[in-house]
């Protein structure tokens, strides 16, 4: 099997939580922070974690604004980011698609 | 190399991605016409006298799609809003996964009421039945939904159970109330319970964004 594909997937997205927060800001304009939470079952730190790496590798962006009083955080995929996990889907793909083709 | 993870991977990307989409339809608003529709429902079956067992049923049939025409009208104002479309991909899994129970919760309530002469009291299987069936489907449709559903339906299986228990020892003992009775049941729960879990999803989402 070549293991091209493999080495080319990228680690910030590759890893279980940033790879589920992802999908759903993939599947969605704009997500709470406790939706992100509450979906994916992680606690406050491991999901802040996660978020900041994803904002510094520039795959989300965050906006801060109120709603009724109270603050609201919510976070969307940027260009690159969404450029970056159709790259990924792809490589996944082709090392699926591989390994049937090997058998 | 295997690659077994990359399949696991992509199976969990699609059912995130499903699951996000559904996430944000308006389970609240559905929620509570679901259950105002239940509790008028109760209201007008018992002003109207409707204490017959195949007026019971057939009349809780067409309340239920009644219902289920007014959460689909919901979700789609709500597809329509956010400009998304209605009958996605997401949507036609929870609907899938709601069909079966629901059925089989149609199929019951002929068996109960179509054949001449069985015993009227018969119809007060009918409630648990339904229930445990209704959260059945609703368990089912909450692998693609928030969380919360899934209890919700634990929620009507158990009480449905506990209903069963209360008409089996009825009928061995006292024997059961009025059918007009039913209807308060079938309020209460279908109607009840659903204004309840739709108000707490009410005020939780109000200021559940807040981070």
């Amino acid at each position: 099997m070549n293991p091209e594909p493999f080495l080319q997937l990228d680690r910030v997205i590759h890893e279980k939580g940033r790879l589920g927060i992802m999908s759903l800001l993939a599947a969605s304009p704009q997500l709470a922070f406790t939706e992100l939470r509450d979906t994916l079952n992680m606690t406050d730190g491991n999901i802040t974690a996660h978020l900041r790496t994803l904002q510094e590798s520039g795959y989300v962006a965050v906006t801060k604004s109120f709603q009724g009083g109270r603050p609201l955080t919510t976070f969307a995929l940027t260009a690159p980011g969404r450029k970056a996990f159709a790259s990924y889907i792809d490589l996944l793909e082709q090392i699926v698609q591989q390994s049937r083709g090997e058998k | 190399m295997e690659s077994g993870w990359a399949n696991d991977h992509l199976q969990v990307i699609r059912t995130l991605m499903e699951r996000a989409a559904v996430y944000r339809r308006a389970l609240a608003p559905t929620t509570l016409v679901t259950g105002g529709i239940g509790a008028a429902a109760a209201l007008v079956g018992w002003l109207a006298r409707i204490e017959s067992p195949r007026g019971f049923a057939l009349f809780w049939i067409a309340v239920s799609v009644v219902a289920i025409c007014g959460a689909l009208w919901v979700m789609r104002s709500q597809a329509l809003k956010d400009k998304e479309p209605f009958w996605s991909p997401p949507t036609r899994r929870v609907t899938q996964a709601l069909l079966p129970p629901l059925v089989a919760g149609l199929v019951a309530a002929l068996l109960v009421v179509l054949p001449q002469g069985a015993p009227p009291a018969r119809v007060w299987w009918l409630p648990p039945i339904w229930m445990v069936l209704y959260g059945c489907a609703l368990h089912a449709a909450g692998f693609f939904m928030a969380r919360g559903i899934k209890l919700f339906g634990w929620g009507f299986m158990v009480l449905g159970c506990a209903c069963a228990v209360a008409v089996r020892l009825r009928m061995g003992a006292d024997g059961l109330p009025a059918l007009g009775n039913a209807h308060w049941l079938m309020g209460a729960t279908f109607g009840g319970l659903h204004l309840a879990y739709g108000a707490y999803l009410y005020l939780t989402e109000k200021g559940k964004n807040a981070a």
